[in-house]
Order: structure tokens, then C-alpha cells, then sequence
């Protein structure tokens, strides 16, 4: 047992660690790509505000992540933990596979799925019965997960055009730009915050169920926030750079509205305790300003590659934990 | 290998810098036959030949330019401006060098003789379409700012003062035409070298044309919007 709960610590911080890594370098790209922070600066501020989002902000997506998808009060809490196990690994497994294959997957999809996953191998197994998975809250999860770009794009649209009218046609562009270049300086430590608060829970939430909690203790969070952190530091840097290069044309003004719309609705989102997809969201809010007449060119055909990731993510983490939930009853 | 997952690819391919690099090829183009309308005063006939290479390459080069524009606007793209008014725009650029080829080639094609006012005539006429040239580069070096500054009226109007300056200097083009053709018809000259000589004079006036329609062309895209 306690073998099994050491190595879904490792996991855990090993999806952290992923977490961090990729998706919250992928949302500070944004900053270094315009210039506005300087690598060193960029990491520092994403290991910092990561681990506050996480550790003071990411209790209510953990908890439903735990408990909000199986009711898993009504299971034995011997299998709990051997599913919480399962969706953990099969979440990291995935995560890394789609990595490889550079899909541009969420982790939120990943580990929704993979307890879905659970969730259904409980009902194969006659734990609980089909109408027992809470459906109505997996209905809200996902129906967020298609609000959640949409609402990114539709505020950083109405955001760049008030930069627009209010600012552009008054003032120079450069004195303009020269002042979103601080502005988004906040903007980045914001989107960090939010993400670790939103992201936390996809390391975390299986970690979360194990311990049995009925109040989430506060050392899950604080573990997730420096494995988010740590990711950020050791590998994200490369993200960082490697993405930045590629987004060079997003001045300060842009980069500041796809950045500011795409952390408060992710922040609305861990209000309301809704595990979103932040990379998605980032990639809605972008495709808002260029819809505004902000950028010089956005490639809808990623927008083709993250759905079809995403219609990909759900069935196979779930599959994916359906069969080493499957295999791991039998020896634990 | 580098293992990551990324979201750079929603970055997609931006015409504008090349849109750019073409128009200033047109801009060349016009001052190469300048010299070789030089050259052609001055019978040195080598120079023409080589100097209708150049052009041959410019002309080339831009047709590259344009095939890769043309290339990477796919429909998946989100453009600050319509995709087909942009398209359009290019085609009509592009038939700004394509009849600098042509005019290029037509010189080349007989060794004409004609008294000095004939080529001071030319002269003045290549002055302008140089001078509209000018003209329509400046209009078109307006694209970074207009997307810098996510088209703002203020900008917007900037730019589009060019265009009848543009159109203005076309006009110009005509008059000088009008001139040099009544001269031609009239001068005593071999027949065929007036009648080449004429077909130059209408053939330089298609650059000024194109180049009036291209500015034309522009302000449609950019009002379009």
C-alpha cells in the first residue's frame, strides 16, 4: 500500500512537473515573445505566482476533480485508491504519449477523462451504477471546456478594441506600446496565477481522493504548486523560448489583450470550480485579437489539431484507465 | 527531440512583409529602364541587353514572391483584411513589373534612330512614371504601421493620401504620352521605328496604369475592412 502511494506521489509530481513544463510555459510565452520580460525574469515570475494560484486558489477544481466526476463516497475506499492510482497513471501516460506526438493536449481533458475512466470501470465492476456517475456535473465540465475559449475570444476582442478606439487613434502607437510593455508585465504574473489555480487539480485532484479527505490538506496543494514550479524552472525555459520565437509579431498591446482575457476567465473558471483548459483558452483569446484586426496573420488550423485532440483525449485516458484500473485490482 | 507541446502554430504565415518586398521590385524595375532608355540614346547597345536581363530577374524574383503569397494564404488564415481583395491587389502589383518586362524586351527588339527632342520626350515621360512609382512605394510602406496600429482611421487616412497623388501622376503619365505620340506621328522617322517607338510609348503608359490600379486596388483592401 504504501509502496503504491509513494509511486502515485512521483506520478503526481511528475504530471506537475509536465504541467508546469509545457502549459504554463506555453501561457508565458506570450510575454517573451513580445519582449516584455526577459527569460530569467519570466521563469521567476511563473515559479512564484504558479505555486500561489495553486496553493492559495486551487482547492475548489481539486475537489472536483476528487469528488465532483465518481461518487466515490459510495465505493470502497480501497478501490478509490486503486482508481485514483489508475486515473493518475493513465493520465501521465497519455500526457507524455501526446507530448511525444506533439498533439497539443490538455492535461485538464487528460485527467477528466481518466476519471470518467474510473468512473466507468466502478460500473463494469457493479460498484456503482450508470446513472450514478454524476453526469450533470460532467455536462457542466464539459460544456465549459467549449465556453471557455469562446468567452477568451469574445473579451480579448472587446479588449483590443478599446485599446483600439481609446488608445491607438489618440496616441502614438509606440508611446502606446511602450506602456502596455509594463502593463503586461502584470498580465503574465495574473495568467500564472490563474493557470496554477486552474491546473493544480489535473496533478493533484487523484492525490487529493487517496488521502480519503474530507477537507482538502493543504500540503496536496502546496506539493502540486512546487511540482508546477519546478517544471517551469527545469524545463519550461526551452517552451518558453522555442514558442517565443514563433510569436515575435505580438506586440505589447496584443499580447497584454490575449493575456488578460485568457487569465480572468480561467480564474472565473477556478471560482466556480470548473477544471478548464488554459492553453485553450489562451489560443481562444488570441484568435479574439486577431479577429479584432490585431494580428497580421492566425492559423485557424490549430484550432483543427486541438479539437481533434481533444475529441482524442477524453475516450483514450479513459480507456487508458479503464484497463490499468483493470490490472491493478487484481494486485492490490 | 524536444518534448513539448506548443501553441506557436496558431501564428500563421503574414503576407505583409512580402507584399512589401514585391512592390519595392516594381520600384527597381522602373529605374533599370530608366538607364536603359540611357543606354539606347547613347547606342550602347550592350548595355540594354544587359540591363533587360536585370529586369528579366527582378521580374522573375517577384513572380516567386508572389507564388509564395499566393501559396500561403490558405482559407485558414485570420487576416486584418479580406484574403481575395488582398489577392486582387497582388495580381494588379504584380502586372506593375510585368509590363516593366515587357517594355524591356521591346527595346531590344530594333535599333532605332531618332532625333534628340524623340529621346528628351522619353525622358521626361520615364521621369514620371519613376516619379509614380515613388509615389506608390511610399503608399505601400504604409502596410507595417496600418497593421501596427490595427488600422486606425488615423492611419488609415495617412496612407490613403498617397493614392490620389498617385492618380494624379498617372494622369500626368497620359499627358506626356498624348505628346510624344502626336511627335511620333508626325516627326520624320523610319516607319518601323515609329512604329515601335509608339508601341514603347503605350507600353510604358501601362506601367503608370498599372500602378494608378494597384494604388486603386490597395484602398479597396484597406477600406474593405
Amino acid at each position: 500500500m504504501e509502496f503504491f502511494f509513494i509511486t502515485a506521489l512521483i506520478v503526481s509530481f511528475y504530471v506537475a512537473w509536465n504541467i508546469g513544463a509545457n502549459d504554463a510555459a506555453n501561457s508565458m510565452a506570450t510575454s517573451y515573445g513580445s519582449g516584455a520580460l526577459t527569460i530569467r525574469q519570466i521563469i521567476i515570475i511563473a515559479a512564484i505566482l504558479e505555486f500561489c494560484g495553486a496553493f492559495f486558489f486551487g482547492a475548489r477544481v481539486t475537489k472536483t476533480i476528487a469528488k465532483g466526476i465518481v461518487p466515490v463516497e459510495l465505493i470502497d475506499p480501497h478501490l478509490v485508491f486503486v482508481g485514483a492510482l489508475a486515473a493518475l497513471f493513465s493520465a501521465g501516460i497519455w500526457i507524455t504519449v501526446a507530448t511525444f506526438y506533439k498533439l497539443p493536449v490538455s492535461t485538464t481533458h487528460s485527467i477528466v477523462g481518466a476519471m470518467l475512466g474510473f468512473g466507468l470501470a466502478a460500473v463494469s465492476a457493479k460498484h456503482i451504477a450508470l446513472e450514478q456517475i454524476k453526469w450533470e456535473v460532467l455536462t457542466k465540465i464539459v460544456l465549459s471546456w467549449i465556453i471557455s475559449p469562446i468567452s477568451g475570444a469574445i473579451l480579448a476582442f472587446v479588449v483590443f478594441k478599446i485599446i483600439k478606439f481609446t488608445l491607438f487613434e489618440r496616441y502614438e502607437t509606440q508611446e502606446v506600446e511602450r506602456v502596455f510593455k509594463y502593463l503586461q508585465v502584470a498580465t503574465a504574473c495574473y495568467m500564472a496565477f490563474s493557470h496554477g489555480s486552474n491546473d493544480v487539480a489535473n496533478a493533484v485532484g487523484p492525490i487529493a481522493l487517496i488521502t480519503g479527505y474530507k477537507e482538502l490538506p493543504s500540503w496536496i496543494l502546496f506539493f502540486g504548486g512546487i511540482g508546477i514550479a519546478t517544471g517551469v524552472a527545469t524545463w519550461g525555459y526551452r517552451v518558453i523560448e522555442t514558442i517565443g520565437k514563433n510569436i515575435t509579431e505580438l506586440t505589447f498591446t496584443r499580447g497584454f489583450s490575449a493575456e488578460f482575457s485568457a487569465a480572468t476567465i480561467v480564474l472565473l473558471a477556478s471560482y466556480l470550480g470548473m477544471p478548464i483548459s488554459t492553453t485553450h483558452t489562451l489560443v481562444g483569446s488570441v484568435i479574439g485579437v486577431g479577429l479584432a484586426g490585431g494580428i497580421a496573420s492566425v492559423n485557424l488550423k490549430m484550432v483543427q489539431r486541438i479539437l481533434f485532440s481533444w475529441v482524442l483525449t477524453v475516450p483514450a485516458a479513459a480507456a487508458l484507465t479503464i484497463s490499468i484500473y483493470t490490472v491493478m485490482v487484481i494486485f492490490v | 527531440m524536444r518534448f513539448f507541446r506548443s501553441i506557436g502554430g496558431i501564428f500563421g504565415y503574414s503576407p505583409f512583409e512580402d507584399l512589401k518586398k514585391h512592390a519595392s521590385l516594381c520600384g527597381r524595375a522602373v529605374g533599370i529602364l530608366v538607364r536603359q532608355f540611357d543606354a539606347l540614346e547613347k547606342g550602347n547597345y550592350e548595355e540594354v541587353e544587359r540591363l533587360r536581363e536585370e529586369i528579366d530577374d527582378l521580374e522573375h524574383h517577384a513572380d516567386k514572391i508572389k507564388a509564395e503569397i499566393r501559396g500561403n494564404l490558405t482559407r485558414s488564415l485570420i487576416l486584418p483584411v479580406d484574403r481575395h481583395d488582398l489577392l486582387e491587389f497582388l495580381t494588379v502589383q504584380d502586372s506593375i513589373i510585368n509590363n516593366c518586362e515587357h517594355v524591356g524586351h521591346m527595346v531590344t527588339f530594333r535599333r532605332v534612330k531618332a532625333p534628340k527632342e524623340i529621346w528628351s520626350d522619353f525622358k521626361v515621360l520615364l521621369a514620371k512614371i519613376m516619379e509614380t512609382a515613388v509615389e506608390y512605394e511610399e503608399l505601400i510602406n504604409h502596410l507595417d504601421r496600418l497593421v501596427e496600429t490595427s488600422f486606425s482611421k488615423k492611419e488609415v487616412k495617412a496612407a490613403l493620401e498617397h493614392v490620389p497623388k498617385v492618380e494624379e501622376l498617372e494622369h500626368e503619365c497620359d499627358l506626356v504620352q498624348i505628346g510624344l505620340h502626336t511627335k511620333l506621328l508626325n516627326v520624320d522617322l523610319d516607319l518601323r521605328d515609329a512604329m515601335i517607338m509608339i508601341q514603347w510609348v503605350v507600353h510604358l503608359g501601362y506601367i503608370a496604369n498599372s500602378a494608378a490600379r494597384a494604388a486603386d486596388r490597395f484602398r479597396l483592401m484597406i477600406l474593405a475592412r
